[in-house]
C-alpha cells in the first residue's frame, strides 16, 4: 500500500492556481484586489517568521502555519478573519498539531513586545477563539507535508549536498512560503524546483540527474519561474504598497 | 445545565460512558435517518483552564483521524466545536465491548477459555488494524487492551476497533516511498525504522524478564503456531521482532479456525456464543457533564461489570479516554470523585493538571 503523501488529506486538496487566486467578495467589497490579496498573504509570512524565532520553535512550525493561513484565505475573507490574528493564531496551532506547543500567553508576550501598534493588541482568549474558528475553517485536516523532508535526500543524490547548496536551497524553500505553491503543488516536486533554480544560480549542469527523474520537468521548471518572479516582483514593493493594501482591510 | 449546543440537538443523550483527564464520553444515537438510532459514542474534550485552548491530544488525535479510513480502526464521524464554552466534540461510531472487559469477563468467570476462533479473529484483525497504521507511518504509541475495541451487535458485530489516537504520532516516510511510487527512478535508500529503537529498548530492558516468565506460562504447545506466533511478537530485539505485515502472513492465520470479520460469533457449529456484558451508562449525566448524586446505572444485561468494581477502566472506556487504571478505589469514592456537581468548589482531581 501506497503511504503517505499520495493517500494523504494534503494531496487530495491541492488546488489549482485559479481556485487559490480568487478574492473574497467582503474583501472585494472593501476594494482589496487580487495583488493585494497576494501582498498581504506574503507579508503575514514576516511576523509568522519572527515570532517562531522569538518562541523558538522550528522552521517546519512556520512552514505548516503558513500552510494553514493560506488555506484558510482559500475560503475565508480577511475581513472576517483578520490576518493580525490569523497569522499568530496558526503558528499556534502550527506549534501543537507539530509536537512543539507553545504557550499562548508567551506568544502574546512576544506580540507585545515586537509591535507597538495598536492593530496587533490581541488578547491570549482572542488567540483561543480565533484558534477554534481556523480549526473549523480548517475542516480539521491538519496534516502537512513540506518539501524539507525531501530536500537533503534529492540533494545528496544529485551530489551537491555541500554546506552552501544546501543553505542555498534552504533558504529558496523557505521562501517558497511567500507564495502560495505549497497548496498548488506536492512538496516534493517544490523541493526539486528549489534545487533547480539553486544549480541555475549556482551555474552547475544538472540536466542529466534530473532527467533520470521520472517526474514531470515542465511542472518543476514551471514552479522554478514563478519563484524567479517573486523575487524579481519582490524588490519592487514598497512599505507604502502594503500599508496601502492593509489599509482598505480597516473597517 | 447549560442550554444543549445546536449540533448535539441530532442525537438523543443516552448517557455518560466514561472519563478521563482531559474529557467525558458519552453514549448518543442519531436521531434521523438515514441512521436514525445509530449508536455513537461522543467524546467531550474540555477547555483547558490554564488558558492553552484545544488541549494538543485533542488536536492530533483529530488530525491523524482524519488522514485514515481502515476497517479496523475507529471511524471518526463528526467534530463538532461548541464556540461559547470552547469545547470540542468527537463523535465514533459506537462499540460495545473493547478487549480488557472480553479478558477481564474471561479471567473472572474462571473456568472458561476465550475459544481459539475468537481469539485468532480478534488477533488477525488487530493485526490488520495495525499493518494499516504502520504502513502509514503512524505508530499508535498507546495499545492496550482498553483501547482495542469491538463492535456489538449490528452490521459490524465482532469486528475490531483501533481507538484513542491521543499520543499517537505520523512519522515522515523516508523518500524510499517517492522512489516506491515511481516518481523518481532511483536505487531505494535504506530507511529508518519508525520506533525510536533506544527508547524501546529501555521498555523492554524493564520488561523483559516479566515477557519471558510469561512465555512459561502460555498454556500452549511450544510446538503450536499459536506459540510461535507470540515468541515472535514477543522477541525482544525490535529488529529481530515479527512487523504486523508479517505476523498476517504466519501460519498460525492459515490453519483452522480460520480467523473471521466477526469474531465474537464462533464459525462453528456446537461453539457456545458468549454474550458479553454490555458497557455501564451513567444515565444521570447530561452533555455538560453535571449529574445528580446516584450510582450507574447499567443499560441492559450489565452483570459483573456494572457493580462496585474498583479501578474502572476499559470497561466503562469505549470513546477512549485513557484511565488510572493502577489506582485502586473504592467504588464509591471514585464515584464521588467524579460526579462534583458543579459549584461545590471541588472540582477535578489534581492529576488533570498536571496531564496537560
Amino acid at each position: 500500500m501506497a503511504a503517505n503523501f499520495w493517500n494523504s488529506s494534503h494531496y487530495k486538496q491541492l488546488f489549482d492556481q485559479e481556485e487559490v487566486d480568487v478574492v473574497h467578495p467582503l474583501d472585494k467589497d472593501k476594494g482589496i484586489t487580487l495583488e493585494d490579496f497576494k501582498l498581504i498573504k506574503m507579508h503575514m509570512v514576516i511576523p509568522i517568521c519572527k515570532l517562531a524565532q522569538q518562541v523558538k520553535v522550528r522552521q517546519r512550525v512556520v512552514a505548516t502555519a503558513v500552510t494553514y493561513m493560506r488555506r484558510l484565505y482559500t475560503r475565508k475573507s480577511m475581513s472576517e478573519y483578520d490576518p493580525r490574528l490569523v497569522a499568530p493564531t496558526c503558528l499556534y496551532l502550527a506549534s501543537k498539531a507539530e509536537e512543539s506547543t507553545v504557550q499562548a500567553r508567551l506568544l502574546v508576550y512576544c506580540i507585545k513586545k515586537m509591535y507597538s501598534d495598536d492593530k496587533y493588541r490581541y488578547e491570549i482568549k482572542d488567540i483561543l477563539e480565533m484558534e477554534m474558528k481556523i480549526l473549523e475553517a480548517l475542516n480539521y485536516y491538519l496534516v502537512v507535508f513540506h518539501p524539507y523532508r525531501s530536500l537533503p535526500q534529492f540533494l545528496q543524490d544529485a551530489g551537491m549536498n555541500d554546506i552552501s547548496m544546501t543553505q542555498l536551497t534552504w533558504g529558496l524553500v523557505n521562501d517558497t512560503y511567500r507564495m502560495d505553491l505549497i497548496l498548488i503543488h506536492p512538496p516534493h516536486l517544490i523541493a526539486l524546483a528549489c534545487i533547480y533554480t539553486a544549480s541555475v544560480y549556482r551555474e552547475k549542469d544538472k540536466t542529466a540527474w534530473f532527467e533520470e527523474l521520472r517526474v514531470d520537468m515542465n511542472v518543476v521548471k514551471n514552479i522554478a519561474m514563478e519563484i524567479l518572479d517573486f523575487y524579481e516582483s519582490h524588490r519592487l514593493i514598497t512599505d507604502e504598497r502594503i500599508n496601502a493594501a492593509f489599509n482598505k482591510l480597516k473597517p | 445545565m447549560g442550554e444543549k449546543p445546536e449540533w448535539l440537538q441530532q442525537y438523543n443523550l443516552i448517557g455518560k460512558i466514561g472519563e478521563g483527564t482531559y474529557g467525558l464520553v458519552f453514549l448518543a444515537k442519531t436521531k434521523s435517518p438515514p441512521n436514525c438510532g445509530k449508536s455513537i459514542a461522543i467524546k467531550k474534550f474540555k477547555q483547558s483552564k490554564d488558558g492553552d485552548g484545544v488541549s494538543p491530544t485533542a488536536i492530533r488525535e483529530i488530525m491523524l483521524l482524519r488522514e485514515i479510513t481502515h476497517e479496523n480502526v475507529v471511524k471518526l464521524v463528526n467534530v463538532h466545536i461548541n464556540h461559547n464554552d470552547m469545547s470540542l466534540y468527537l463523535a465514533f461510531d459506537y462499540a460495545e465491548h473493547d478487549l480488557y472487559e472480553i479478558i477481564r469477563h474471561h479471567r473472572d468467570k474462571g473456568n472458561n477459555m476465550i475459544n481459539q476462533y475468537t481469539v485468532k479473529s480478534l488477533l488477525w484483525q488487530l493485526l490488520n488494524g495495525l499493518n494499516y497504521l504502520h504502513s502509514n507511518w503512524i505508530i499508535h504509541r498507546d495499545l492496550k487492551p482498553s483501547n482495542i475495541l469491538v463492535m456489538g451487535e449490528g452490521e459490524e458485530h465482532g469486528v475490531v476497533k483501533i481507538a484513542d489516537f491521543g499520543l499517537a504520532r505520523i512519522y515522515q516516510a523516508p523518500l524510499k516511498t517517492l522512489f516506491d511510487n515511481g516518481v523518481v527512478g532511483a536505487e531505494a535508500k535504506s530507511t529508518s525504522n519508525p520506533f525510536q529503537l533506544d527508547q524501546l529498548d529501555k521498555i523492554f530492558k524493564g520488561t523483559s524478564m516479566r515477557i519471558l516468565d510469561y512465555m512459561g506460562a502460555v498454556p500452549l504447545s511450544t510446538k503450536s503456531a499459536s506459540f510461535d506466533l507470540l515468541s515472535k511478537m514477543l522477541e525482544y530485539d525490535p529488529r529481530k521482532r515479527i512487523t504486523a505485515a508479517q505476523a498476517i502472513e504466519h501460519d498460525y492465520f492459515r490453519s483452522e479456525p480460520l480467523p473471521g470479520r466477526n469474531a465474537l460469533v464462533p464459525s462453528q457449529p456446537g461453539e457456545k456464543v458468549i454474550n458479553y456484558p454490555t458497557r455501564p451508562v451513567d444515565t444521570n449525566t447530561d452533555f455538560e457533564g453535571t449529574t445528580s448524586l446516584q450510582p450507574p446505572q447499567p443499560v441492559t444485561s450489565g452483570n459483573a461489570i456494572s457493580g462496585g468494581m474498583p479501578g474502572m477502566g476499559g470497561g466503562m472506556n469505549p470513546g477512549n479516554i485513557p484511565m488510572p487504571r493502577g489506582v485502586a478505589q473504592p467504588h464509591q469514592q471514585h464515584h464521588l470523585r467524579r460526579k462534583d456537581p458543579p459549584g461545590t468548589g471541588t472540582g477535578y482531581p489534581p492529576q488533570q493538571k498536571s496531564r496537560r
